[in-house]
């Protein structure tokens, strides 16, 4: 097992995020968190990315407790977050922006170099010279994951990808991550468009307040009347 | 061309005396520090060089180096409690730091010549050496924005935890930021006292904080330009508005809210910003149009 939440705990700024949520995620894994609005999904990715203070419970990851370990340290084990909202610097070209992405390697070798970014996504290639902030945000959404790419990810971990993106640039990205998955990579996607997410990946986990109240194989979420109901909406 | 030259020798001077403090400031901004400790380099380093210089016969090329590193390792002492700290705090935590500076300056007399401060400094800087020095101080900052450093900066003063979740230690690059900022603070306290003369606790105050903080303001706090215009500004003003005498300080405040309303990011980063933006403008009338047309469509 790569990544093993037990019992999660975080409250901050007087909100108790998350109230005891374990999960699990294997090597090579493509796992979904869905949930409404504040359902605890992004806090839970930022607990374990060492952005929020984490409370009681565990996050052991290749068996090392991410507890114990600050955020800087948790992206250099691999464990890298693709940010809601993209988060590209925008005053920095796309290459440089990719390159900032090198930082996360800390002493790791690379997994992907930069013509495997540029072959999934080649609109970086064309507008490497460009500022980031003058992409669109298909292409930033892009950018972010290639950066993250260039850190030599052993698990990804995704905010809300579809963000803001246009359906056409939203199964571009989903086919990209999809590609990725194929090719070995775990990841952990966050997603507020349950129905792309539970077509995309093999396993889900439902988030409701802070709780994990659902969790199967992604088809079985997909055809469950309640999930339909509740998250899916027709 | 000479003539020029000896009636604002002094105007030149000062400008490369702010230009280098500029920098220091502006370093500090860069690396998404809000320090306001320069004043504090500068005293640290404008006392060590003038103590050695007048007390010592150590000889020049190590003095100078010698304030620069005072002022890193200010920097660097200065960091350590400061580290959880943010914005306005850092701040107000710098202040406190410069204020002590000036204390310790006055308390330690025999060192320091308390309130009198040092005097008889050897004078040894003239325009060209502070040029010359100013050119160095460019050179940095010019690199630093062309390395790895400089990107980390940059993601740093952008957002820190996405920084931090790009593998970049907070803790460790603020640190760096400080000791930068602090080396060349130091490095220019030190011209400074090679250049005046004497020095006192009080040249480090209140005045020189919110002077050197509006040189930035100013001209900008992201590119090398911007210290340049800013320091330009504050050097030329007074002596264009010196014809209106007791009022000077009163237009003085004036022109700064003016440029501050109008132009937020400071006269140099605008320029720059201006400039950039025809060069992409122009580069991109000449790129074919059908991938534009393509990504119009997919993106949102």
């Amino acid at each position: 097992m790569m990544l093993d939440i037990q019992n999660l705990y975080v409250s901050y700024q007087g909100i108790k995020a998350l109230r005891g949520v374990s999960l699990q995620v294997d090597r090579g894994e493509m796992v979904a968190i869905i949930g409404s609005n504040g359902a605890g999904k992004s806090t839970l990715l930022n607990a374990i990315s060492r952005l929020v203070p984490a409370g009681e419970g565990r996050i052991v990851f290749n068996g090392v407790d991410l507890r114990r370990s600050i955020a800087h340290k948790v992206a250099r084990l691999g464990v890298l977050q693709v940010p809601e909202g993209r988060q590209i610097l925008g005053e920095m070209t796309v290459l440089e922006n990719l390159q900032v992405g090198q930082l996360a390697l800390g002493g790791r070798p690379a997994k992907y170099s930069l013509s495997d970014v540029y072959a999934l996504f080649p609109v970086l290639e064309e507008r490497h010279a460009q500022l980031g902030g003058t992409l669109s945000g298909g292409q930033q959404q892009m950018l972010a994951i290639g950066r993250a790419m260039m850190g030599a990810p052993e698990v990804l971990l995704l905010d809300e990808p579809s963000l803001g993106l246009s359906p056409l640039m939203t199964d571009q990205v989903f086919a990209a991550l999809g590609r990725l998955n194929a090719d070995g990579l775990t990841v952990m996607l966050v997603e507020q468009n349950a129905h792309r997410a539970l077509e995309l990946t093999s396993r889900a986990y439902v988030l409701d307040r802070g709780l994990v109240v659902r969790e199967g194989k992604s088809r079985d979420l997909a055809d469950d009347p309640s999930i339909i109901a509740s998250y899916l909406g027709v | 061309m000479i003539h020029f030259y000896y009636s604002y020798q002094p105007v030149i001077d000062f400008f490369l005396l702010s230009l280098g403090f500029a920098y220091s400031q502006q370093i500090a901004l860069r690396a998404g520090v809000f320090s306001i400790g320069t004043a504090g380099f500068a005293a640290l380093g404008g006392y060590l060089v003038a103590i050695l210089a007048t007390r010592t016969e150590v000889p020049m090329w190590v003095i100078i180096p010698a304030g620069a590193a005072i002022g890193a390792l200010g920097g660097y002492v200065l960091s350590i409690p400061l580290a959880r700290l943010r914005g306005a705090f850092v701040a107000i935590a710098t202040l406190a730091f410069v204020k002590v500076i000036i204390a310790l300056a006055l308390y330690f007399e025999d060192l320091t010549g308390g309130a009198i401060g040092v005097t008889n400094i050897p004078r040894i800087m003239d325009t060209w050496s502070l040029a010359l020095m100013a050119l160095l101080v460019i050179y940095v900052n010019w690199s630093i924005g062309r390395t790895t450093l400089g990107r980390i900066f940059a993601a740093l003063a952008q957002d820190e935890s996405v920084a931090a979740s790009l593998g970049v230690s907070i803790r460790r690059y603020h640190m760096i930021g400080f000791m930068v900022s602090g080396a060349i603070g130091g490095l220019f306290g030190g011209l400074q006292s090679l250049y005046v003369y004497n020095i006192e606790p009080n040249a480090f105050g209140f005045a020189f904080v919110v002077t050197i903080l509006t040189v930035v303001v100013l001209g900008g706090r992201t590119t090398l330009l911007g210290p340049i215009m800013g320091a330009g500004i504050m050097a030329i003003l007074p002596e264009v508005a010196r014809p209106l005498a007791d009022n000077r300080t009163m237009v003085n405040g004036i022109i700064m809210i003016l440029v501050i309303t109008f132009l937020p990011r400071g006269v140099g980063d605008t320029i720059v910003d201006a400039v950039r933006h025809r060069w992409r403008q122009r580069r991109g009338a000449s790129r074919p149009q059908k991938q534009e047309v393509a990504d119009a469509v997919a993106s949102d």
